[in-house]
């Protein structure tokens, strides 16, 4: 038995997990102590997920010792991580849909008799919801029928009414809207005042300042540093992230674009129940942003030029050329490229290699009568892959194990390296991935511009909306609210227009 | 919380058990292991069996394998295209042996044996653009369309067997190239063109994609109806091939034919290793599957095990490489 600092409640030891391609977390010693928020931060891959994991026995390190309160223990599955005051939430949520909130909250305990339904239970769930302050909730409510931040505190509250003593979040808020982050960081905060311990994975740099005690830096499966937020400013984290200076997020917009001409014109589209009568049009060589909160259209109206929306209508033309609606034709014709929010569910191929996942749509280019050359696609994909900058052991191994940051590279890769500058649809292109990937993704986007793209995206983070947008529709509830262009884009006039037009300018701060 | 641990001093991590070594083997390499120590068992089984390696035994093996066999290559398409399994295809073949040999009564082999290969990759497309284009259950769409072509031969057959006016020449029937029938060389030039399909042409990577993720497929701009529309015709084609051999073989035809086909089909996929989840597999992998299928049916036989303790056993080697699998979608 090994004994720790007095306060400790987690102390870890030279922990390391090897993969058949790479090393994903080298000899990682740190402690945390009772009470304490720790953020974990570092790039896509860095192997916070992969530390987490371990934590709680889903993935076996090849190393390492964990002591939970002073006693070192093997641990080997989530239920005995469970009984040891370890709790997760996932990077991916875990409820079951068609269940009711009570349900969802005791699934899988060790403490649930055979019969469950025990008022105990049921008390000592409404205690855990009165505790994150959402104590008015329903516990009969079917968990499908929630937003997905209400579901991330159901997923908190099952924790605490298993009594964990450890709370893991890995990148809670990726998906949440602003609101609902505000709604979760209230919730945390009210855990921390009850003396719970956090551990914290984030690529919102915002969130941990604010949240959070202490931060531990991973890069490239190292343990680079652990240092309190106060002697930490955003930008020496993002530094020590990287581990070199971090020099600027958004790159310089295109001057005018007098080379290009044409580009997309959307008249009167309409999607039933999204979005009413909508008429923008996107000149070649520049980025247009849909602003808009969840429910706003905004994701409705780049999935309708994808050709994904059935009953999408609306008169399309790009160029002078009209492209059919309601099917995936302009898709096909490879007239548009779609980049989804959905990565896992509809983005990459997870099961097959990096190699096919770059050259996906293109494969009709190096091949004859439907032949292909594998000579071609091997070069076409190392072409791909360097002009994407995807960082991998080689091009063979399953895309569903690069990081995320890589996937969404493999995503753009799809609009790269085409003979004629096409239409770029993209809904949340950075959603999960981490500052320098960012960066990359942003220039990406710029130099397609520079050949003549339209580049047209969703996006529900305002900060990139502003950093990149030529031209932002704001959205509320379907409609358009209005358009800004060049110097008109900015922060406030957006932030009023997508959260209530109604009220008049004057009266914003 | 000490209760949870009964052990008073765990083990350090890092130490090598041989159980320690074991558990940290990923299921793939188990898999590859256990498969390898059981074609080494069967090997042996199969040496140590008087009678396997005579003539015969081995002839009537690779015979009736091929029939099965071009059904298994099939399955094996519609597998990877992520349609789990396809259970008309026993169906496709009884019905395309009974057209191959009512159209060559009437007007000749050569116009016979093309007709069947279109009937059976027309059978196979209605399936395909109903699962494909109205993303029908594919299970549910197979099992009516196998209850559909029996339903529809009963009144055409009369249940009766329809006999060849010209029976195939014997000196097609012992052809041997290599000293292997006919049928095997036929089966394995399927094998080939379906392994050639999956790893070389566009439409072969497509099936790949379509099966590791529809919506993926939708979204990149492929066109996944119409691959898995691909994918169940060609199903369909090779199982016409299987009928139209199996007529020409016994000059006859009925819809006994293909009695039970798909399940030993299926047997082949899943021994092979292709994954249900579809995106993985192989051709090759299902011919390995069919042939240690093949061979513990022999040994079986030759060790003079009844047919029903045949099918208990290879039901028990499917159970047991399905248990191996790694669980899907992860
Ligand atoms: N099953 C696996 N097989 C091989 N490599 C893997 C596997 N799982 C993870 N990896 C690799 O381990 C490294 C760390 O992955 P991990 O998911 O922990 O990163 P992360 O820091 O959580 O990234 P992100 O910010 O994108 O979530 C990555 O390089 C990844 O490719
Ligand atoms: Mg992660």
């Amino acid at each position: 038995m090994q004994q720790s600092g007095s306060g400790a409640i987690l102390s870890i030891r030279g922990l390391t997990k090897r993969y058949a391609g790479a090393t994903a977390l080298n000899n990682v010693s740190f402690t945390l102590q009772a009470g304490e928020v720790r953020a974990i931060c570092g790039e896509n891959g860095a192997g916070k997920s992969t530390f987490v994991k371990m934590l709680m026995g889903i993935v076996q390190p090849d190393g390492g010792i964990i002591s939970v309160a002073g006693t070192a223990h093997e641990i080997r599955d989530a239920l005995q991580a469970q009984s040891l005051g370890l709790g997760l939430v996932a990077q991916e949520l875990s409820l079951a849909p068609d269940l009711s909130v009570l349900d969802n909250i005791w699934l899988g305990s060790t403490e649930v008799p055979f019969f469950h339904r025990r008022s105990s239970l049921r008390a000592r769930a409404q205690q855990a919801l009165a505790t994150l302050g959402v104590g008015d909730w329903d516990l009969d409510r079917t968990v499908g029928a929630l937003s997905i931040g209400q579901r991330q505190i159901v997923e908190i509250a099952r924790l605490l009414a298993r009594k964990a003593r450890v709370l893991i979040l890995d990148e809670p808020t990726a998906t949440l809207s602003d609101i609902e982050i505000e709604k979760l960081m209230q919730v945390l905060r009210a855990i921390k005042a009850r003396g719970h311990s956090i551990i914290y994975v984030s690529h919102r740099l915002g969130e941990v300042f604010e949240l959070c005690d202490s931060v531990s830096v991973l890069r490239n499966g190292e343990h680079i540093v652990t240092k309190p937020v106060r002697e930490l400013t955003r930008e020496s984290l993002i530094e020590l992230m990287l581990g070199r200076a971090f020099e600027e997020m958004y790159p310089e917009r295109a001057d005018a674009s007098a080379a290009h001409h044409g580009g997309l014109r959307i008249k009167n589209l309409h999607v039933p129940g999204a979005v009413e009568d909508l008429s923008v049009t996107a000149p070649r060589g520049k980025i247009l942003c849909f602003a808009g909160q969840l429910g706003s259209g905004a994701t409705a109206v780049t999935r309708a030029l994808a050709g994904l929306h059935d009953k999408a209508t609306g008169d399309i033309s790009i160029d002078g050329r009209t492209i059919r609606l309601g099917s995936a034709r302009p898709i096909l014709a490879g007239e548009v490229v779609f980049v989804t929010e959905d990565r896992a569910g509809e983005g990459i191929f997870p099961e097959l290699p990096v190699r096919d996942n770059l050259v996906v749509s293109k494969l009709a280019i190096c091949s004859r009568w439907g032949v292909i050359s594998w000579r071609a696609v091997r070069k076409l994909a190392d072409d791909l892959a360097a002009q994407v900058t995807v960082t991998c052991a080689h091009l063979g191994i399953k895309s569903g194990y690069l990081s995320g940051g890589n996937q969404q590279k493999l995503l753009f890769a799809r609009a790269v390296g085409r003979a004629t500058p096409a239409v770029l649809v993209m809904n949340e292109p950075t959603r999960g991935i981490d500052i320098g990937a960012r960066a990359e993704i942003y220039r990406l986007m710029r130099r397609l511009c520079g050949e003549g793209y339209v580049l047209l995206m969703a996006s529900s983070d305002i900060e990139e909306v502003v950093g990149m947008a030529d031209i932002v529709v704001t959205l509320y509830r379907g409609r358009v609210v209005a358009c800004y262009e060049g110097a008109a884009v900015r922060m406030p006039s957006i932030l009023r227009d997508i959260a209530n037009p109604d009220i008049p300018d004057g009266q914003v701060a | 919380m000490r209760k949870a641990i009964l052990r008073l001093v765990p083990p350090a991590m890092g130490s090598i058990t041989p159980l320690n070594r074991f558990r940290r083997l990923d299921g793939s390499q188990i898999r590859a292991i256990l498969h390898a120590v059981f074609i080494l068992a069967l090997m042996i089984a199969a040496l140590a069996t008087p009678g396997f390696l005579s003539g015969p035994a081995l002839q009537s093996l690779l015979t009736t394998i091929s029939f099965i066999g071009c059904v298994a290559v099939g399955m094996t398409l519609v597998t990877i295209s992520g349609n789990i399994l396809a259970l008309s295809l026993g169906a496709t073949v009884g019905a395309s042996a009974l057209v191959v040999i009512a159209a060559s009564n009437r007007s000749g082999l050569a116009e016979a044996i093309p007709l069947a290969l279109m009937f059976g990759s027309m059978v196979g497309a209605v399936q395909g653009a109903l699962i494909g284009c109205l993303r029908a259950n594919p299970i549910i769409v197979t099992i009516a369309t196998s209850v559909l072509i029996y339903g529809a031969a009963q009144p055409i057959t009369g249940n009766a067997a329809f006999y060849a006016v010209y029976p195939t020449s014997d000196s097609l029937l012992n052809a041997r190239l290599l000293g292997m029938p006919i049928e095997f060389v036929v089966f394995v030039a399927i094998l080939l063109i379906c392994q050639f399909l999956l790893s070389f042409t566009v439409f072969g990577r497509n099936v790949f994609m379509v099966g590791d993720s529809f919506n993926a497929a939708r979204a990149a701009g492929l066109r996944p109806w119409a691959t898995i529309i691909g994918a169940y015709s060609c199903a369909g084609a090779f199982s016409a091939i299987a009928g139209i051999m199996l007529a020409l073989r016994y000059g006859r035809a009925s819809m006994e034919f293909g009695l039970g086909y798909d399940y030993s089909a299926i047997a082949a996929v899943l021994v092979g290793g292709t994954a249900i989840s579809g995106g993985q597999g192989s051709a090759i992998r299902t011919f390995a599957g069919m042939m240690i299928i093949g061979i513990v049916q022999v040994v079986l036989l030759l060790q003079g095990f009844r047919q029903e303790w045949q099918y208990l056993i290879t039901g028990v080697i499917v159970l047991g490489v399905v248990l191996l699998s790694p669980p899907a979608g992860r």
